[in-house]
């Protein structure tokens, strides 16, 4: 992969798509820079032309929601050398797995439309649910700077590394004032880092948008939450479903496998 | 080398006449939410500079062993180090961290020169300063508590509780050249022998008003502790909360640990080879990587981890360093979100049971 252009393609599924926009973040100049060592060959947000040939790296954002969607999955796995989960919405299925325990979520979100049949859709899952997944890269958005890392070291021939330490070694790191010490909460001790801490440098909580490190202590994570973080038992217990409702002790996973 | 006095009214002279000519790291107010968190940063002037702070948030390690350090840069094939070290001046530490800093000076000099560090530790001017504000989980009276503060090159001590005759100030120890050197910066009088023996009552009284004591010898600790490595019950419910997120080491002003990881820039062509400070709490800090892709890690739990901590800090070192490798700064309760990395209630409840057990 070292001599020629690797060819990188990038898919959606259930998604926002504001991962696949992070990378035009870059700006022209670094975007080209990087054009000069990838060749894109498919990314619906800066070209028109897709691609049915093999591919290198394929970057899949989006979460597994609806049986049609799976074999267009396993024909991107067929081609691809590498598969990337791009994003918390491929990897864990992010913040689409809120809906996985609401059975009235359609008329909120979608009000008179909730009946039409292209709105229907099964319980958001992690695409490693019906392919193999090489790597991920973890965010909601991505970091592009962590995507360009992974990317690098795949380019380089060696493995990329995604820390499996919460984000309160960031923190430390970063000499940030705890959330819990300056009177808040946060969700920093059970998050995945690599993201650089940049949210309680902002003195706001971590939310957990990379979802869990591969232990989480989810019993404690409840106990502080509650007796020094000062939210309700069930705020406590119910916190982490924003961004990890399938990664949660509690969660159905035979939903998560099928 | 003698002892010197500074007045109060010239003393923030001296800290300006020093920033003029060296960069000058020292305790400043980081921030004040529910209460104040105080940091080492290069000063800017005087009025930043607390000298009356009770902890830092990270300790003065890092003006020599930086969280993220990169230690190399490389480009097209060739590298270079990036170690660059200048003249500076740490001031205001606290004597336990200049029983730490005394601690890493020794690890990262035995067997192998570490000279991303020595270099930086070697440039820097260290002045100690007494403690005038008690951190709520210090305890460092009485731990480590008969190792003496060495390897700094100056004691600064606020001179307080005088007489209306007595001049407001502060005692300045000089120990070497490097100390001797601060003195042309500021109007410094030889100290008399009532103010030598003012700073001497002031240091000394300090140490039994800790918040926090831990009451056994050092021996004690260490043999109890070791006897109870196979208590794997006790193990399991000390670490019954952990996050395994780090804190209590990435706080901790003895640990020594990194990890060392390379990155490209985006033309794949540069980049830089960066040291971060690491965590044997974290979850792969023992993962080692086996044959066919394959991994072991050799310390899977928490209760494994935990017990690992305490180990280093209360036995494995006390040999090589003569002391146990804690110094009572209680910066890993503060940081331990969910309160259980005290080492006074860890050590204290391993104490209690190994009691209950030989009764």
């Amino acid at each position: 992969m070292a001599n020629n252009k690797a060819k990188v393609a990038f898919f959606d599924f259930a998604s926002c798509e504001g991962c696949q926009i992070e990378l035009t973040n870059y700006g022209d100049k670094d975007f080209l820079e990087l054009l000069q060592h990838i060749e894109i060959v498919e990314f619906r947000e800066a070209m028109s032309e897709k691609t049915s040939d093999p591919i290198d790296i394929a970057c899949i954002e989006g979460s597994y929601t609806r049986q049609a969607d799976c074999q267009r999955l396993l024909d991107i796995r067929c081609r691809a050398k590498v598969v990337i989960s791009y994003g918390q919405c491929a990897g864990t299925a992010g913040i689409n797995a809120l809906k996985n325990h609401q059975a009235d979520y359609q008329s909120f979100v979608y009000d008179r439309d909730a009946g039409m049949p292209h709105l229907d859709s099964d319980n958001a899952k992690p695409i490693s649910s019906i392919i193999k997944v090489d790597y991920q890269v973890p965010g909601c958005p991505v970091n592009r700077y962590e995507f360009l890392d992974i990317i690098s070291h795949l380019l380089h021939g060696k493995e990329p590394v995604i820390p499996n330490y919460p984000v309160c070694v960031e923190c430390k790191r970063n000499e940030t004032i705890c959330r819990f010490l300056a009177g808040d909460h946060c969700m920093g001790m059970v998050t995945r880092a690599g993201c650089g801490a940049p949210c309680p440098a902002d003195g706001i909580p971590c939310e957990g948008c990379r979802g869990f490190v591969d232990n989480p202590n989810q019993y404690a994570l409840s106990k502080v939450l509650h007796e020094k973080g000062g939210l309700s038992l069930h705020r406590a217990e119910s916190k982490s479903l924003l961004f990890n409702a399938n990664e949660r002790d509690n969660a159905n996973k035979e939903s998560e496998i099928d | 080398m003698n002892t010197y006095f500074i007045k109060e009214s010239d003393f923030n002279n001296f800290i300006d006449n020093m920033l003029l000519q060296l960069p000058v790291i020292a305790p400043v107010l980081s921030s004040e939410s529910v209460e104040s968190f105080f940091s080492f940063e290069f000063l800017k002037n005087h009025d930043e500079l607390r000298l009356d702070y009770d902890i830092t948030i990270l300790p003065p390690k890092k003006a020599f062993f930086p969280p993220r350090q990169v230690i190399i840069e490389f480009s097209h094939g060739k590298f270079h180090g990036t170690v660059n070290a200048k003249k500076q001046v740490l001031l205001g530490v606290h004597p336990y961290d200049i029983k730490a800093i005394d601690q890493t000076d020794f690890l990262f000099t035995e067997n192998y020169e570490d000279i991303n560090y020595t270099a930086y530790r070697n440039a820097t001017t260290l002045v100690c300063s007494n403690i005038q504000t008690i951190s709520k989980r210090a305890f460092w009276g009485s731990i480590s508590h008969d190792v003496p503060a060495r390897g700094h090159d100056a004691f600064l001590t606020k001179l307080t509780d005088l007489n209306e005759a007595e001049e407001e100030g502060y005692l300045f120890e000089v120990f070497n050249e490097k100390g001797h050197e601060l003195l042309s910066f500021g109007q410094f009088l030889l100290a008399t022998e009532l103010q030598i023996q003012q700073a001497k009552s002031i240091n000394e009284s300090i140490k039994d008003k800790c918040p926090q004591q831990l009451n056994y010898s050092q021996d004690e600790m260490a043999n109890t502790i070791c006897r109870s490595f196979n208590n794997t019950a006790l193990w399991d419910e000390l670490a019954q909360d952990c996050f395994s997120c780090g804190s209590c080491n990435t706080t901790c002003p003895t640990c020594y640990c990194f990890n060392v990881e390379d990155s490209w820039n985006i033309d794949q062509q540069s980049g830089q080879r960066t040291r971060y400070w690491d965590s044997c709490m974290t979850e792969d800090f023992a993962k080692i990587s086996s044959a066919d892709g394959q991994s072991e890690n050799f310390r899977k739990t928490t209760a494994a981890r935990m017990r690992h901590r305490i180990m280093r800090k209360m036995v494995y070192l006390n040999d090589k360093l003569g002391t146990q490798a804690c110094v009572g700064c209680g910066r890993c309760s503060i940081a331990c979100t969910a309160d259980i990395a005290d080492p006074v209630n860890i050590i204290k409840r391993i104490m209690e049971e190994a009691a209950n057990d030989s009764l």
